[in-house]
């Protein structure tokens, strides 16, 4: 049995971190403060992926269906493994298509002297004949925690307030990324419906954070691209750091978004690890991904698109030159 | 970077129109009425002389325009914003130039679709800026006219050489080498993107079964970036946001608009 505690926070501030997710370092460092030396040791966090609170509905891989206003402000049902993830595709699928689901998904970049960073909402205009002549939609962040063995001194899920008021990302003492806690809840990995995998033939595997194949933090150790992974060509490469109080530890790690084959015997318990993320630094954040079905597309309108036009292949025959 | 250059072949498809320009030149002058602001119907046939506004061959700017919009009736999108000027994803403002007259953009219009070499046709629109001004729809106005006629170009390129849609990859380009005619996308100063069928040894991933809005998918995929994402904090805010957009033509604007703007900051990428 494996509990984890989604937590769904809201970005008060501007933010001035990596730009892709809230490093699960920076959730780690902040919620350490607050935990006993016991509990740390524990602690394992994911990353903070950013969620625009906007209009949606469900993608069709989900548990429920429909859609509702607002969308993005809170945490949704959970009782199918894809439900998990319906706020941590960076595309965020679920938004709704009679708005510009673009303009709500990139963040409102902010200039500040040296650097860029996020605002915390973004204004879109209304034609002036109505009420209220501004929109606002703002930014929130989503991620899980779990503790990897239970401890004495802590219950777990940790109290709403644990995860009130951290400060995340560059300058946080100066009052940038400061967060305020929605909603949390609590998800057991074992009641969860993992159907979709258990029928199907062959799968894929997508990594939603870097996976860390060098480390020269301290005692740990550097890892191979694992076997089960089935790679399609050449796996995209990025130099890291990761930080700690006042050192830098350069990482190598494969770039998250990459998409490969699986070719292990466990899709699902394979698809459980990936939930509690495999490899070093999988405590803070790292080597999270999701296993889909082979023949699931990403894109749900590619799937409509086929089943709309099954011959819509323009094909070209031998010929001449016209 | 070569590419096989197979005369292209006699169309078996229904979606098969004849052009009276040669097809290659036709499909940058396809969309010409948008440019005029006038809706398809009350398009003219000719300008500056030029025929325009022809029907584009193999299905290719519908297959383009799926890449960037969501099938069906279109609805307006963004209440207050009924104009074919494009909003920028950017800044969020209309991306248009205040300096300019209706005779500047007639007579740029003009200028562009007079052009009769493919060649020279194909490298005006990778560095036109007056069709950057536009939307592919007043309904999605943070499409752009620019991006979704290059796209048509490389779809119907690609298609005359015998490839379908499914056989497509999107290729990372060299920035310093030159376009590749009508298969090069995007051409700045730091990045140079393909659609091809034939990726060599070039960095590459494939564009998926059928045309749809999926440009955060397959750029999330390519094996190696056009952009210094390990050293440059601006090059990951632009990854960043590279990997939030749907819409094809919306997101190569962005990174036009993106390279604009940090040489306008003189911080380059």
């Amino acid at each position: 049995m494996t509990r984890i505690q989604e937590v769904l926070l809201k970005l008060e501030t501007s933010y001035l971190g990596t730009p892709y997710y809230i490093s699960g370092n920076a959730l780690y460092s902040a919620l350490a403060r607050r935990l006993s030396e016991e509990t740390k040791r524990h602690l394992q966090v994911s990353a903070g992926m950013f969620v625009p609170g906007e209009h949606g509905g469900f993608p069709d891989a989900h548990s429920q269906s429909g859609g509702v206003s607002f969308f993005g402000t809170g945490l949704r049902p959970v009782e199918r493994y894809d439900d998990l993830f319906v706020f941590r595709d960076m595309a965020q699928r679920w938004l709704s298509d009679t708005r510009p689901r673009d303009a709500h998904n990139t963040h409102p970049l902010q200039e500040f002297s040296t650097t860029a960073g996020y605002a915390p909402t973004r204004s879109f205009g209304r034609p002036p004949e109505k009420r209220i002549t501004k929109r606002t939609v703002s930014w929130y962040v989503h991620c899980y925690v779990h503790l990897d063995e239970p401890t004495g001194q802590t219950t777990f899920p940790f109290p709403a307030c644990m995860f009130d008021g951290l400060r995340l990302g560059g300058a946080r003492n100066y009052g940038f990324g400061l967060m305020e806690c929605v909603e949390t809840r609590c998800v057991d990995l074992s009641d969860l419906a993992y159907d979709r995998l258990e029928t199907a033939d062959a799968y894929q595997l997508e990594l939603l954070t870097p996976y860390v194949t060098a480390s020269e933090y301290p005692d740990a150790d550097d890892q191979s691209i694992p076997w089960w992974w089935d790679g399609e060509g050449d796996l995209r490469t990025r130099s890291s750091t990761l930080a700690r109080g006042d050192d830098i530890y350069p990482l190598e790690t494969v770039d998250h978004g990459q998409v490969v084959g699986y070719a292990g015997s466990d899709p699902i318990q394979t698809a459980k690890n990936g939930l509690l993320r495999v490899g070093t630094h999988s405590q803070l954040g790292f080597g999270e991904f999701r296993l889909r079905p082979a023949e699931d597309d990403r894109v749900p309108d590619r799937q409509r698109t086929q089943a709309a036009e099954p011959t819509s292949k323009p094909h070209a025959s031998p010929g001449g030159h016209r | 970077m070569s590419e096989p250059t197979t005369p292209h072949a006699e169309p078996a498809t229904d979606c098969d129109t004849d052009t009276d320009a040669e097809p290659m030149l036709a499909v940058y002058r396809h969309d010409v009425h948008k440019l005029m602001m006038r809706s398809h119907t009350a398009a003219r046939d000719r300008v500056a002389g030029v025929r325009v506004n022809e029907q584009v061959p193999l299905g290719a700017d519908r297959d383009a325009a799926l890449l960037s919009r969501p099938r069906g009736e279109p609805e307006q999108t963004v209440a207050n914003h009924e104009s074919p000027f494009r909003l920028s994803l950017l800044t969020g403002d209309t991306a248009v130039n205040p300096d300019q007259t209706d005779g500047d953009i007639e007579r740029a219009v003009r200028e562009l679709v007079q052009i009769e070499d493919p060649t020279e046709m194909h490298d005006a629109w990778l560095t036109a800026s007056l069709p950057a001004q536009f939307t592919e729809s007043v309904y999605y106005p943070y499409t752009s006219i620019k991006y979704h006629t290059l796209l048509a170009a490389a779809l119907l390129s690609n298609y005359r050489a015998g490839a379908s849609f499914e056989d497509l990859c999107l290729v990372v380009d060299d920035a310093h080498d030159d376009p590749v005619s009508h298969r090069t996308i995007l051409h700045t100063d730091y990045a140079s993107l393909r659609l091809t069928a034939s990726p060599g040894n070039s960095p590459a991933a494939s564009l998926g079964p059928a045309p749809a809005r999926s440009w955060a998918d397959v750029w999330s995929r390519l094996p190696d970036h056009p952009f210094l994402a390990d050293t440059s904090r601006r090059s990951r805010n632009l990854d960043a946001q590279l990997r939030r957009i749907r819409s094809w033509s919306t997101a190569l604007q962005f990174i036009e608009d993106f390279e604009l703007h940090a040489q306008r900051k003189a911080g380059g990428l």
